[in-house]
C-alpha cells in the first residue's frame, strides 16, 4: 500500500525510466523538473512544444535535451492532441503537463477516451500528502467538471475509488464533501451525499465504503456539537477521497499547499495511463513530486492491464 | 492596525464596557462570560426563565462577576425580546446565540420589522485567522450565512467584510476575489463575478480597496506563483480579505485552515445593525473571548454595516 509520497519515490525509482510525453516544457521551472526527474532515473522524456522556446528552457537550466525525442510544435491544442495521442496509442505511457492551459489538455483527453469508447469521464484528483495523516488523501474533481451533477459524480467516485484500489487500499473511505451546516437550508451537495452513499451501500462504486461525514468539523471532531481544541486535533478518522461539491472549492482546496504544511500531486487518470498535471505556477522540486506519483500509477496500471 | 488576536483583545479592552444579551443562556458559555465579564469588556445580560438561570449561574465562574438578569417565561418570546433590547439601544449592545438554535437566530434578525437588518443589507458571516508565520490577520467571507449569492449580493458580503477590515485599522483593504482559475472564463460564473467586482473597485466604487480577481488560491497566495501565470498585482501574496465564491467554498475552507492548517480563527456577522456573535463549532474557547473583543470594537469603530 502506497501511504506517502516517500513510498511512491521509491516505486517510481524502482519502476523507472518511464517514457513521458510533456506537452510544452517551455519555462524552465518545468524544465528543471524534468532534468531532475531524469536524473534520479524516473522518468524518459519525450519534449513536445515549441522547439526554440524548449531549447531555451532546456540551456538556462543547463540540461542537455540532445539524447531526447523532441517533436514540434506551436499549437497548444496540436501539442495537447499529439501527446494524449501518444498516451493512448501506447507509444508513451505517462503525460504530463508543461507551460501549458490545462483546458487544452483535458479536452484531448475527453476526445481520446471517446475515440477509445472506455465511456470514463474525466476528472483531476489532487493528492496530499498531510502531516498527522498516515495515507494519501485525494481531492477529487479539482480540474475538470465545473458543478458536477449526480451522474458525473459518479464517475468521478469510480475514477478514484480506480485509482485508490491502484494504490493499494482495498477499501478507501470516502467523504462526500458538502457546505452543509445548521442554516440554509439542504443544498444539493448534501442530497447528493444522501444519494450516492445509498449507491456505494449498494456496491455501485466497487469496494469502497462512504462515510457518515460532509464536513471537515465532522471529519476532525466526530461531530458539530463537539468544539476544536487545537491541542487534539487528529485526523485519525480522515478518509482516503474526499468528493469536493464544485470546481470552485476543489480547487481552492486543493492549493492551500502554498499555505498549509502539506504537499499536493494532481493527475488524470486515463483508461490508458496517468496525466500528470501540475499546476502552472508549481514549483520544479513539486513537479517532480507529480511526475514520480505519475510513474508509479503507470506501473500499477500497466500491471492491471496485463 | 490590529495585526494578532492579542491586539484585538487589548484595544478591546481599552473601551467602555458593552452589554451582552444573551437569549437562554447554556451552561458551556458561562465561563466565556466570566472571562469577558473579569476582562471588563462585557455586562453579560442572561434572558430566559429567571430562577432557572440564577440557579446555573450560582454554580458557575459568573457568580463572582457583575450580570444581569432579564426575567423572560415564555421560551418563545425570549430571543424577540433579546433583539427588542437590542433595537431600543441603551440596554444591549451585543447579541450572542446563547441556547437558541442557529436557523431561529438568523431567521428572526432577519426578520423585516422586528430584527436588525438594516435596509437595503444582506448579513454575512466572516471569519477573521491569524496567520501562523507573520503577524497578520487575514479575513475570509462568507463562510456561514449566503448559500449562493448572486452579484449584488457579493458587492455587499464584500462592503461588510470592507467594514470589520476598517475596524481591525486596514487602511487600503487588498482582496482577492477567489475562483477556480485566475482566468475570465464565461463557463465559470465566478470568475465573472470576480471579474465584474475588481472593474467595480476599480473604480472607486469600494471607496479605498484593491479588489483583484479573480485569483486561484495559488496566484492569491504566492506573488511568484502568480508571476508564473503572468499576474503582476500588489494583491497575490499579501491579501487582507479573501472574497469566496459560495457557501460550499466559504465554510469548508475556513474549516480547512482550521483543522488542517491549525490556524486560529475568531468570527462575526457583519451587516446587521448591532454586532451578532455566532457560536460554531471550529472556533475555540479561547477565541470565542476574541469574538466578544471584536463585536466590542464594531460598537465602537462605526458598527457593523459595510
Amino acid at each position: 500500500m502506497i501511504r506517502s509520497l516517500a513510498d511512491v519515490s521509491k516505486l517510481a525509482l524502482s519502476k523507472g525510466p518511464k517514457k513521458i510525453a510533456i506537452l510544452a516544457p517551455e519555462d524552465e521551472e518545468f524544465m528543471l523538473a524534468i532534468k531532475k526527474s531524469w536524473e534520479m532515473g524516473y522518468i524518459e522524456p519525450i519534449l513536445i512544444g515549441n522547439i526554440k522556446k524548449i531549447k531555451e528552457a532546456a540551456k538556462k537550466v543547463a540540461f542537455n535535451i540532445s539524447p531526447f525525442q523532441k517533436i514540434s510544435g506551436n499549437e497548444h491544442q496540436g501539442i495537447s492532441d499529439l501527446g494524449i495521442r501518444m498516451l493512448f496509442s501506447g507509444e508513451a505511457p505517462i503525460a504530463g503537463k508543461g507551460q501549458i492551459t490545462t483546458s487544452y489538455i483535458y479536452r484531448s483527453i475527453i476526445r481520446e477516451e471517446a475515440k477509445a469508447g472506455s465511456g470514463m469521464t474525466v476528472s483531476v484528483m489532487s493528492l496530499w500528502e498531510a502531516p498527522g495523516i498516515d495515507h494519501l488523501i485525494a481531492f477529487t474533481d479539482t480540474g475538470v467538471n465545473i458543478k458536477p451533477d449526480l451522474k458525473a459524480k459518479r464517475e468521478i467516485i469510480k475514477n478514484a475509488v480506480f485509482v485508490y484500489h491502484l494504490l493499494g487500499y482495498p477499501r478507501p473511505k470516502i467523504a462526500i464533501l458538502s457546505g452543509q451546516r445548521e442554516v440554509g437550508g439542504k443544498l444539493v451537495s448534501y442530497e447528493d451525499y444522501e444519494a450516492l452513499q445509498k449507491a456505494a451501500d449498494a456496491g455501485d462504486f466497487g469496494a469502497c465504503e462512504i462515510v457518515a461525514a460532509t464536513s471537515f468539523t465532522d471529519i476532525f471532531l466526530g461531530g458539530r456539537d463537539r468544539r476544536v481544541d487545537y491541542g487534539n486535533i487528529n485526523g485519525e478518522e480522515m478518509p482516503h477521497i474526499l468528493l469536493v461539491p464544485c470546481l470552485d472549492t476543489g480547487n481552492i482546496l486543493c492549493k492551500l499547499d502554498f499555505f498549509l504544511n502539506v504537499k499536493r500531486s494532481s493527475l488524470v487518470a486515463t483508461s490508458r495511463g496517468p496525466v500528470c498535471i501540475p499546476a502552472r505556477s508549481d514549483f520544479s522540486d513539486n513537479i517532480v513530486q507529480q511526475i514520480t506519483m505519475s510513474v508509479a500509477l503507470a506501473n500499477r496500471m500497466e500491471k492491471e492491464v496485463q | 492596525m490590529l495585526n494578532s488576536f492579542k491586539e484585538i483583545l487589548a484595544a478591546a479592552k481599552q473601551n467602555e464596557v458593552k452589554k451582552l444579551v444573551v437569549p437562554c443562556p447554556v451552561a458551556a458559555d458561562l465561563p466565556l462570560l466570566a472571562e469577558a465579564a473579569e476582562a471588563g469588556l462585557i455586562i453579560p445580560v442572561l434572558i430566559g426563565a429567571g430562577s432557572s438561570i440564577e440557579l446555573l449561574v450560582n454554580g458557575s465562574p459568573l457568580a463572582a462577576e457583575k450580570y444581569e438578569i432579564v426575567e423572560e417565561n415564555d421560551p418563545g418570546s425570549v430571543l424577540g425580546r433579546a433583539i427588542a433590547m437590542i433595537r431600543e439601544g441603551g440596554r444591549g449592545d451585543i447579541l450572542m446565540q446563547g441556547g437558541v438554535k442557529h436557523q431561529d437566530l438568523l431567521n428572526t434578525i432577519l426578520d423585516k420589522e422586528q430584527g436588525l437588518l438594516p435596509k437595503g443589507r444582506i448579513i454575512s458571516f466572516i471569519s477573521v485567522f491569524q496567520l501562523l508565520k507573520r503577524e497578520k490577520l487575514i479575513l475570509v467571507t462568507d463562510t456561514f450565512i449566503n448559500n449562493n449569492p448572486i452579484i449584488v449580493e457579493k458587492q455587499k458580503i464584500l462592503e461588510n467584510a470592507l467594514q470589520l477590515g476598517r475596524i481591525l485599522g486596514i487602511e487600503t483593504p487588498k482582496v482577492a476575489v477567489l475562483a477556480a482559475i485566475e482566468q475570465v472564463n464565461p463557463g465559470i460564473p465566478s470568475t465573472l463575478d470576480a471579474a465584474i467586482l475588481s472593474k467595480m473597485a476599480e473604480r472607486r466604487q469600494f471607496g479605498k480597496a484593491i479588489v483583484e480577481g479573480p485569483l486561484d488560491m495559488d496566484c492569491a497566495l504566492s506573488q511568484v506563483a502568480a508571476g508564473r501565470k503572468g499576474l503582476q498585482s500588489v494583491v497575490t501574496g499579501n491579501v487582507d480579505i479573501y472574497l469566496v465564491p459560495e457557501i460550499e467554498t466559504g465554510y469548508l475552507l475556513a474549516e480547512a485552515l482550521v483543522l488542517f492548517g491549525k490556524m486560529q480563527t475568531a468570527g462575526m456577522v457583519m451587516g446587521t445593525s448591532k454586532p451578532v456573535i455566532l457560536n460554531l463549532p471550529f472556533v475555540s474557547d479561547e477565541n470565542r473571548l476574541v469574538e466578544i473583543a471584536l463585536a466590542c470594537l464594531a460598537c465602537i469603530k462605526g458598527g457593523t454595516n459595510g
